[in-house]
């Protein structure tokens, strides 16, 4: 049972799904404040390669060293958002070359794919990574659960902790208050004695940050080896994924598993032997064309407003202009 | 609630207290223009004090100095006599400065609890989690104690602009407030409902609040104010007690200046009907309707002006007959015949000039230079264009000579339209939709955020034009504006058109109560 | 430090800037290698020589500068709206599929090599324009944001550009040979389908492709399209404030689906020329064409002119010998991925440098606000 395909796909797809799903939920932070980051594949890139780099150099035990390149590919999100929030925040620069600049500089042909051959990433496997042997190997063997959830690495079950955490940030605290009124309306929340430049750099910093650890999935757990261009576009799909999941942690969760469960079915078919015309192009093309239906039904319902949009996304904020 | 008792306001020694709030020559500079050039202002605890003057005098950059939203280039603030330095909008608001700005400042999509608490630091909000509970009950009490009617748990979107205001009253109070600063209040109000306003605002000044009335209407400043401050060109020019002060004084200490009170037009012959709006409906920015069966007929030559507080469908009554938004049922003729639903261009043809209520960004591409936007609508004409190929020579002439016939004080036709002053502005869009030899104008706040000159010079446009025979369709909020201007008053509530009177005949207190829908909210 | 809006945008800023901008991040691009490092002197003077003064490295430079003159002016014509297509990769590999086809169909039966090359030119501009009219017209229609659709549709188009290679019944697939049988390749296109050049006699003969004649000539029509048309007034307006453009009762929705069609016909003639002037065949090899980033490296352009199609030709020009450097030299002063940070640089410095542009920097006079009471 646990054999059949949609176990595996589901549990594979639980597994391609987590980077989306940082990804998505570092996304969604910085859009709830008003910045629009669209050089999520560019910070994944580069956490990535300094995730993995870390793993390689660092001479500690598995679990500390996993622990310190997760923390070092969050860190070098970080840095990466940073230069993107200074030019939308402080220098007011358009948000959308600004991302795509982030995208070109960081991504396959620059800043990452310059480091991992700079520092000899290439050619060698991870020396340590996350793998699934979190539970005892009885439970991983329950049917359809089994795989599912308890055949996992930690990393994804972080990945749910942070969904919870993300959810009850923005919507029971008073700093997910101020971040959401941020994103709606700076004014307003400046007039409050809000410091909006603060909030904005904050999120901005905490995307990159997840974005970051989304990187690191690649390489420390999906398929730990460092290959420039190693998360192939998934940036893009999470920052698709949010607009996806109206901008709600819970549903990007679901969406991640989704789209993961698309990439995982294409291999799956293929080794069965099933042929269902031309698989390997509508397989892989699915993610993409299923995010452009929906985004153009989030558009059209009109409702985007009450989905969750938030109203000052991509506008930056200057208090003192006539 | 009494903010400060007697002893503490005395002081030790009996003097004199200080003045809740002193401000001692503040200067503010903004790219060309000195908005405020070494104001002095003080507000006393207990006092009404209004802050007069017309728009661009500098009130409102005043305001956002005492709110910590704006640095002052030069100047000092004291508080109850000690000096304070607010480098943000949160100092002001520890040190219970709270203003009401004109355009709220609300989070739409927030509930009325959510915007009441946001920012808090002292109250519920003090905690990491949030008590949705606990800070709905306690906005439900002030709310009950000040008679400020709204529900705790609405969204603010969903409410109306005068309940919105009592959102941001209760903001203020909330946090306790003891200098208070409204900017503007009365522009969202009936007659009425301002009056219940300044009952509210004399009861809070009576608790040993400072009530700052930021206004450039006389008659208010009057009513509602202990003392008057009248900003004039950037500078403070005088505080008079309101007692003493006759209309005609604060007038002219406001303009500097005696102002002729507006001849009353000369009697025009209203031509053939050039609109006729029977039973037109068309859907708001959010779904619901916005119109909801408004029936209207305009005549050539005449004023038609329709009164009503903002947010009852007039922008978008003016929107649908220019064509920018759909009418959903209805009919729509100008000059007789029927225009595309949505169609901006049919309007346009038919001879529908439209002065919108936005003037930079829907009336001019602010981007764009003066001689463009002078084009905005003639471009496809033959003497802008040679089929698809523009004459740009002959747009720049063109633009030249409507710079000097309007007067536009402009440094050239190429010059980016966002330059301009609200003035000069409304003068481009202005000379272009008479350039186009309209049988029908509409206006949607034409005056507002003018100064005086400039009002007076649209006013003089708006009469010339209905001399010519245009009809003219005048959507204001002021209803000083519509009582001098027009030769009929309709009045629009909740998106129909309720009542109809000549101007003869108008009478304030029976427009205002056709404006709140006939209910009067002093009743109770 | 206070930031204030400029009343006033002086001229020379507008060429200062972007040439700041350059220079500001060679200086960067010089310290990133300083610190990983590298000999940042030495690896300029090879950018230098491998992109200008070597044999042939300004027939290299045009190889590269020339599909990117097609995605620059295609970002150019529809950013200057405010339509953020940024799918001119998608675009490229559409024009380049369907070029193909026109090439292969009609090339090898003794027609005119002008008219088999016109076919393909209008083939190339189908294909891109189509792909653009995707977004384009769920932009018009459903207020759908063109960004995130444009992009998705670039990896839709990649994965149906290497599925037309590999495919076995593909028409564009090469099925006979020996090394057809080995790997997946497509067909050759034949002679009489092959664009020419112009060769000049310098520096050991460059070769101007027809390609970079067409994109001159593009760029020499969309200036005028913007600047002396009803068009691009109607489309300046609606870049400006949507709601002028309403208001003055201009189509929007056609404007909309035209801009987008053009600019996607645009960037599918860098496909078209991609295939004819250099490629000969449609390339799915994931280190050839999919690569070369031009779609994305093409917004880089276009920002760098600020949007002007004249200005996109100089630009590419440039960083085309920046992206031919990066593919010449491998190696210890030069590591891989240096020109996409130059890239990123270049642009970062460029965007910051906008405000100057927009707004002055002072440095503040407050006066203390008090004094001892």
């Amino acid at each position: 049972m646990n054999n059949s395909l949609l176990v595996v796909v589901l549990a594979s797809g639980v597994a391609y799904g987590t980077p989306l799903l940082y990804g998505a939920l570092g996304e969604l932070l910085a859009e709830r404040s008003g910045v629009l980051n669209l050089g999520v594949e560019g910070m994944m890139l580069v956490g990535a390669v300094m995730g993995f780099w870390t793993v390689q150099r660092l001479h500690a035990d598995t679990a500390l060293s996993l622990a310190a390149a997760v923390g070092v590919a969050a860190l070098a999100g970080m840095a990466m958002a940073a230069i993107h929030a200074f030019l939308v925040i402080t220098l007011r620069a358009s948000q959308i070359v600004s991302g795509l600049a982030l995208t070109i500089f960081a991504g396959a042909a620059g800043l990452s794919s310059y480091l991992g051959n700079d520092l000899n990433l290439a050619d060698n496997p991870a020396r340590h990574a996350f793998n699934a042997a979190v539970f005892p190997s009885s439970m991983q063997g329950w049917p359809i659960v089994g795989p599912i959830i308890f055949g996992q690495n930690v990393l994804v079950y972080a990945s749910w902790v942070c969904v919870v955490g993300v959810s009850l940030y923005l919507s029971r605290t008073r700093l997910g208050l101020n971040v959401r009124a941020v994103g709606e309306a700076p004014a307003s929340a400046d007039a409050m004695g809000i410091n909006v430049t603060a909030y904005r750099y904050a999120h901005t910093l905490a995307g990159g940050a997840f974005a970051g650890v989304a990187g690191a999935t690649f390489t420390l757990a999906i398929t730990p080896q460092w290959v420039s261009g190693i998360t192939g576009g998934a940036g893009w799909i999470a920052i698709a994924l949010v607009i996806f999941a109206f901008w709600r942690p819970a549903l990007c969760l679901v969406g991640a598993y989704f789209f993961g469960a698309l990439q995982a079915l294409s291999p799956q078919l293929q080794a069965r032997g099933i042929n269902l015309g031309p698989t390997e192009l509508w397989a892989n093309s699915l993610p993409y064309v299923m995010t452009v239906v929906v985004l153009v039904f989030v558009s059209a319902s009109g409702a985007r407003r009450r989905l969750g949009a938030p109203a000052s996304l991509g506008l930056p904020y200057v208090r003192e202009e006539r | 609630m009494t903010v400060q008792s007697e002893k503490d306001r005395r002081g030790a020694d009996g003097a004199p207290p200080p003045p809740a709030v002193e401000m001692r020559g503040i200067v503010k500079r903004f790219p060309g223009v000195l908005a405020n050039d070494r104001v002095d202002f003080e507000a006393a605890a207990g006092e009404v004090h209004a802050l007069l003057g017309e728009n661009g005098a500098g009130k409102s950059t005043l305001s956002n100095i005492l709110t910590g939203l704006y640095r002052p280039d030069a100047g000092e603030i004291f508080i109850d006599g000690e000096p304070v330095q607010f480098h943000s909008p949160r100092d002001a608001l520890d040190a219970r400065i709270f203003m009401v700005h004109q355009h709220f400042r609300l989070v739409e999509p927030f509930t009325v609890a959510e915007n009441v608490v946001l920012g808090d630091h002292r109250g519920e909000g003090r905690t990491f989690r949030l008590r949705h509970r606990a800070i709905e009950q306690r906005v439900a009490e002030l709310s009950k104690r000040y008679g400020l009617a709204v529900d705790p748990r609405a969204r603010v979107w969903q409410l109306s602009l005068g309940e919105q205001q009592r959102v941001e009253i209760l903001k203020a109070l909330y946090r306790e407030a003891r200098i208070l600063i409204l900017d503007e209040p009365t522009a969202v109000l009936t007659p009425q409902e301002a009056d219940v306003l300044f009952e509210t605002l004399r009861e809070m000044a009576a608790e040993g609040r400072t009530v700052v009335f930021i206004s450039h209407k006389l008659h208010e400043v009057k009513a509602v104010a202990d003392r008057v401050t009248v900003l004039r060109g950037g500078r403070s020019v005088a505080t008079v007690s309101a007692a003493d002060a006759t209309l005609r004084s604060l007038a002219s200490l406001m303009v500097g200046r005696e102002l002729d009170s507006g001849q009353p037009a000369r009697a025009r012959t209203p031509g053939e009907p050039v609109l006729e709006l029977t039973d037109v409906w068309s859907d708001a920015d959010r779904g619901d309707s916005a119109v909801r069966g408004a029936s209207l007929v305009v005549r050539g030559g005449e004023i038609v002006a329709v009164a009503g507080v903002a947010g009852n469908g007039q922008r978008e009554l003016a929107e649908t007959v220019a064509g920018m938004r759909r009418a959903t049922r209805g009919k729509i003729l100008v000059c007789g015949k029927a225009i595309r639903a949505g169609d901006p261009r049919s309007a346009i043809a038919a001879g529908v000039a439209y002065v919108p209520e936005d003037r930079l960004g829907t009336g001019v591409a602010p981007s764009l230079s003066i001689a463009s936007n002078l084009a905005l609508k003639g471009y496809r004409e033959r003497s802008s264009s040679h089929g698809p190929l523009l004459r740009i020579g002959r747009i720049r002439e063109h633009a030249v000579e409507l710079i000097q016939r309007y007067s536009i004080a402009a440094p050239g036709p190429g010059a980016p339209a966002r330059l301009l002053s609200g003035g000069n502005l409304q003068k481009v869009v202005l000379a272009r939709e008479f350039s186009g030899k309209p049988r029908l104008l509409i206006a949607a706040s034409p005056t507002r955020g003018l100064d005086v000159g400039a009002i007076e010079t649209v006013h003089a446009y708006l009469r010339e034009a209905a001399a010519d025979g245009v009809g003219v369709l005048l959507i204001s909020e002021d209803l000083d504006e519509i009582l001098l201007l027009a030769d009929r008053v309709a009045v629009m509530y909740e998106g129909a058109i309720v009542g109809e009177t000549s101007r003869e005949e108008a009478d304030v207190e029976e427009i205002g109560l056709l404006m709140a829908g006939g209910q009067d909210p002093r009743a109770d | 430090m206070r930031i204030e809006r400029r009343l006033r945008q002086p001229r020379w800023l507008i060429v200062a800037v972007p040439a700041g901008s350059l220079v500001f991040a060679f200086f960067a691009a010089g310290l990133v290698l300083y610190a990983t490092g590298h000999n940042a002197l030495s690896s300029y003077r090879q950018i230098v020589d491998a992109a200008f003064l070597n044999s042939g490295a300004i027939g290299q430079t045009l190889t590269q500068a020339t599909p990117l003159a097609f995605t620059g002016l295609a970002a150019a014509a529809a950013f200057r709206m405010r339509l953020f297509n940024i799918g001119a990769e998608g675009q490229l590999f559409m024009g380049a599929i369907t070029a193909d086809a026109a090439g292969l169909y009609l090339g090898g039966h003794g027609w005119p090599t002008a008219l088999v090359i016109f076919a393909m030119v209008i083939a190339g501009c189908a294909g891109g324009a189509a792909w653009a009219l995707i977004p384009g017209a769920l932009r018009a229609f459903f207020k759908t944001n063109e960004i995130i659709t444009s992009l998705m549709l670039n990896y839709v188009a990649a994965y149906v550009l290497t599925y037309l290679v590999f495919n076995t019944e593909s028409y564009w697939r090469q099925t006979k040979g020996f090394n057809a049988s080995v790997f997946p390749t497509s067909k050759t296109l034949p002679n009489d389908a092959l664009w020419p050049s112009a060769m000049i006699h310098a520096r050991g003969g460059i070769a101007l492709p027809l390609g970079a004649g067409i994109a001159v000539l593009v760029a020499f029509l969309l200036w005028f399209l913007f600047t002396r048309t009803r068009f691009g007034f109607e489309a300046q307006v609606l870049g400006d404030s949507p709601r002028a453009a309403q208001y003055a009762g201009m189509r929007t929705r056609r404007k909309i689906l035209a801009v987008m069609g053009i600019s996607g016909a645009v960037a599918g003639l860098g496909g078209a020329s991609q295939v004819g002037d250099f490629a000969h065949m449609l390339d799915a090899d994931p280190n050839g064409l999919q690569k070369q980033y031009y779609g994305y490296t093409g917004i880089v352009v276009a920002a760098l002119a600020r949007y002007n199609p004249l200005a996109v030709v100089v630009v590419a020009f440039l960083i085309g010998a920046l992206q031919n450097a990066g593919n010449t030299l491998q190696g210890a002063d030069f590591p891989s991925g240096l020109v996409g940070v130059m890239q990123g640089i270049i642009l970062f410095s460029a965007l910051g440098g906008e405000l100057l542009v927009r707004y002055r920097v002072r440095v503040g006079r407050t006066m203390p606000a008090t004094e001892a009471a």
